[in-house]
């Protein structure tokens, strides 16, 4: 039944450790897939209502700020208390919404048809590695989770530094210019982005496999939501990079 | 380079059609058709 002995996840909120301190008890309900599914829909809605608001209002476009700090706080909340997931993830998906509204705006400013472009592409990501997760094509292996972890890690490291960079008005040349190697570096962190969606699936399954509580369905989606948002924003940038050489 | 983006969805179709002839070649996860055609009794 377990063939997923030990979890590890690249995402921060996905954690070796998170079902086993939020294990269900036999008379409650328990997490599923297709509640998990559900719960990840109604998130991806919010989101993308929430993103069309913010880009046809340009008063919104204040909040971006705002929206960032209180989506962290929400993120923070839901991984720290993970029961009460079923305000913290659909408000974290409202907030990210915005943020993600006004940011596509100002690339498709730029790049004319971009967002819709990185929109298809996040999609068509997501369900080809379901498919490869599905048939096997792609195994959560030990050693593919060790990968996928450390690579993302790696990347969380590099960012980081180039965000402290940013306040010294410096930072990393390839994570945002167009030269070769900041194409192959965008197009590195895509796949590692992308290849986080198969950890994500190894998770959910994983707790519906060890009857985790209702709640947690709720977890699963923010992890998968988590990973779809990064991977959009890699995507967009990278196209950014691409259109940019035109 | 026309349309960047086209590049993208390369590796996108080359997964999908790899996962596709994977699930074929051993029959699905279960083991079962995806097409199956039941017999209807006279009386449903």
């Amino acid at each position: 039944m377990n063939n997923h002995l030990t979890m590890r996840s690249g995402n921060p909120a996905l954690q070796a450790s998170t079902f086993k301190k939020h294990l269900a008890s036999s008379v409650e309900s328990k997490m599923t897939i297709s509640g998990t599914v559900n719960k990840t829909g109604i998130s991806l809605l919010l989101v993308i209502i929430s993103a069309g608001y913010a880009w046809g209002n340009p008063a919104m476009h204040v909040l971006m700020l705002p929206a960032g700090i209180f989506g962290f706080i929400l993120a923070l909340a839901t991984v720290f208390k993970p029961t009460i997931g079923h305000i913290t993830v659909p408000a974290y998906a409202v907030a990210q919404g915005i943020l993600l509204g006004v940011i596509s705006m100002y690339f498709n400013a730029l790049y004319p048809g971009i967002v819709v472009q990185a929109v298809f592409l996040t999609f068509g990501t997501l369900g080809a590695l379901l498919l490869a997760y599905k048939s096997g094509l792609i195994a959560a292996t030990e050693n593919f989770k060790l990968g996928i972890v450390a690579a993302t890690g790696g990347i969380a490291i590099l960012y980081f530094i180039n965000f402290i960079m940013g306040f010294f008005g410096s930072g990393i040349g390839i994570i945002s210019d167009n030269s070769n190697m900041g194409i192959l570096f965008s197009g590195f962190v895509v796949v590692i982005a992308a290849l986080n969606l198969v950890l994500d699936f190894d998770f959910i399954e994983e707790g519906a496999e060890m009857g985790a509580p209702k709640y947690m369905e709720w977890y699963g989606a923010f992890g998968l939501l988590v990973t779809l948002i990064w991977l959009y924003l890699e995507i967009l940038r990278l196209l950014a990079k691409l259109n940019s050489r035109r | 380079m026309d349309n960047p983006a086209i590049y993208l969805w390369i590796p996108i179709i080359i997964v999908s059609f790899l996962s596709i002839i994977k699930m074929i070649s051993k029959g699905g996860s279960e083991g079962k058709p995806w097409i199956r055609i039941e017999k209807v009794e006279d009386n449903e």
